[in-house]
């Protein structure tokens, strides 16, 4: 998988809690007086991770998602801003073979329905290294940040949000990575920032509104391509608490095929939320050829 | 001289022991032992003079409290046992400053456990959540079927050190921990906020089994409703 983001660790090691002459081969001297100084290039470190690699990070099965294992066990994806945190989270930094470092962000399931939604197997989010997102419900940015990392610099995140408060944090996220567009507008009128969005692969909703099926097929309408694909989250109880979830999801989903969707699966966020759900699917798919 | 002397043996005395016939007054007292008998006698004679002198010399009218707050038990001095050297309302205080102390606790033991638990996504075991897939027709579902057999969801892990299996090891093993230190504290809690409610006024009593809504094994107490003004 993953075709060449398969760097595997390495020599890894944690962020910040390294010692001083660890830091002294990769960081600061460069490759140029790095690599005879260190002598140690070729000889016996032959594979992934071998040597003094204290961290392990391995791809995930959905491009531009990795997994983490040392003092951790995390899903996380690849910094692009290295030494920034977006909400606290941890960092974990690997240093490759050719003594460069790749900085990962551990993506937190309880804060991102969207992680929790890959640690619940859903076989697909469609959100890939160079893809262009619409994010619904962007709030403060934390599940943006994340986004933007696995679209990478080639793709682009439109992150809408509606209130003027989290959109501060969002704006503030959004300085220091390229790729993401902050919009504070009420997605429920796609046409106010329809001179900013272009044409999206996947439209991400999380605006956790009783109307969101309308207004996620709104938004799909105008930026949506044509077998685009959407993934949205339903919480259960923001649509009706006076039913059982699963009654919720369905008549959700139901709602969305109204909109010229296709869901194609559903998982459930437990053990990180309770009552809510993930909906993947495709948009106006052409006939016969399935998702 | 007296050195070459020593050097022939010459018979050891014994000690003079108590005569068979005198046997039954026990071991033969020597010197020594009377010097220490006689100074303890006159030593407990001299004490003896001066209480007696003391009570000779007393004073009829003397009072101190302490001879009503404390006596003597046969014949030992016992001051008056100190029972209520707290007030309620200062037993109280000390109660909720330990109500405190485990809030606080527990506290921190969520901190560290939620901090703990971003980090640890459980990425190898079984999820306990459902996924639905979505066919149009028997066809696809069938089509869909057979994918979701072939791969599995879990990606494989087989080529991790040991070293750090360990470390991801002892990290859930501190989750684990905490957790359950957590769980404690909270019972801790519970017990002790009872505590502190039944000492409060107001008429109470503690419900029998039968009359609970839903039955616990701690017990259950029920406030009679009071009209506030
Ligand atoms: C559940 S939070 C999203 C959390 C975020 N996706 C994350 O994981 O970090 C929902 C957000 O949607 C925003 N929202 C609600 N209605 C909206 C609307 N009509 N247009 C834009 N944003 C909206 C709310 O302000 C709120 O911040």
């Amino acid at each position: 998988m993953a075709g060449g983001r398969g760097d595997g660790g390495g020599r890894g090691r944690r962020f910040g809690g390294d010692d001083g002459s660890d830091r002294r081969f990769g960081g600061r001297s460069g490759p140029l007086r790095g690599m005879p100084a260190g002598g140690r290039s070729g000889g016996g470190r032959g594979g992934g991770m071998k040597g003094g690699s204290r961290v392990v990070v391995q791809p995930h099965k959905h491009d531009g998602v990795f997994i983490t294992k040392a003092k951790e066990d995390a899903l996380c994806t690849r910094n692009m801003c290295p030494g920034e945190s977006v909400y606290g989270e941890k960092r974990v930094s690997v240093q490759k073979e050719d003594r460069t470092k790749v900085e990962y962000r551990v993506w937190n399931p309880f804060r991102s329905k969207l992680a929790a939604a890959v640690l619940g197997g859903v076989d697909n989010i469609w959100i890939a290294p160079g893809t262009r997102v619409l994010y619904l419900g962007a709030a403060s940015g934390t599940t943006v940040s994340h986004v933007s990392d696995i679209v990478g610099p080639e793709g682009l995140v439109y992150a809408v949000e509606f209130s003027h408060r989290s959109g501060r944090d969002l704006v503030n996220m959004a300085k220091k990575r390229t790729n993401v567009i902050p919009i504070i507008e009420d997605a429920r009128h796609p046409a106010r920032y329809r001179m900013l969005v272009g044409m999206v692969d996947v439209i991400f909703s999380d605006v956790a509104q009783p109307d969101q099926a309308r207004i996620l097929g709104l938004n799909a309408s105008y930026f949506l391509k044509c077998g685009g694909h959407f993934v949205i989250s339903i919480k259960a109880n923001c649509i009706d608490c006076t039913q059982p979830a699963e009654a919720v999801f369905a008549s959700e989903v139901e709602k969305l095929k109204a909109e010229q969707f296709k869901p194609s699966e559903q998982v459930t966020l437990e053990p990180f939320e309770r009552d809510h759900a993930c909906v993947v699917g495709g948009y106006r798919m052409p006939k016969k050829l399935g998702i | 001289m007296s050195s070459l002397r020593n050097a022939i043996s010459r018979r050891a005395h014994k000690e003079r022991a108590q005569p068979e016939a005198r046997k039954r007054f026990g071991l033969l007292e020597k010197h020594k032992d009377y010097v220490v008998r006689a100074k303890a006698f006159h030593r407990k004679e001299e004490i003896i003079g001066k209480l007696k002198e003391k009570a000779a010399f007393r004073n009829p009218d003397e009072f101190y409290f302490k001879m009503i707050n404390s006596k003597t038990v046969g014949g030992v001095h016992r001051p008056k046992p100190e029972a209520n050297k707290y007030t309620e309302e200062e037993l109280l205080l000390l109660k909720n400053k330990d109500i405190g102390y485990i809030h606080q606790s527990i506290r921190s033991e969520k901190k560290k456990i939620e901090k703990l638990s971003s980090t640890l996504h459980e990425l190898d075991t079984k999820r306990p959540n459902k996924h639905v897939y979505f066919a149009e027709d028997r066809e696809e579902a069938k089509e869909i079927q057979s994918r979701i057999g072939e791969g599995s969801n879990t990606p494989s892990f087989d080529n991790i050190p040991s070293r750090i299996k360990k470390k991801t090891a002892s990290s859930y093993r501190e989750l684990e921990e905490r957790k359950q230190r957590l769980q404690k504290l909270e019972k801790l809690y519970g017990e002790l906020a009872l505590q502190k409610e039944l000492k409060k006024p107001g008429r109470k009593r503690k419900l029998r089994e039968d009359e609970m809504v839903n039955p616990t094994s701690q017990p259950v107490y029920k406030w009679r409703a009071q009209r506030k003004r």
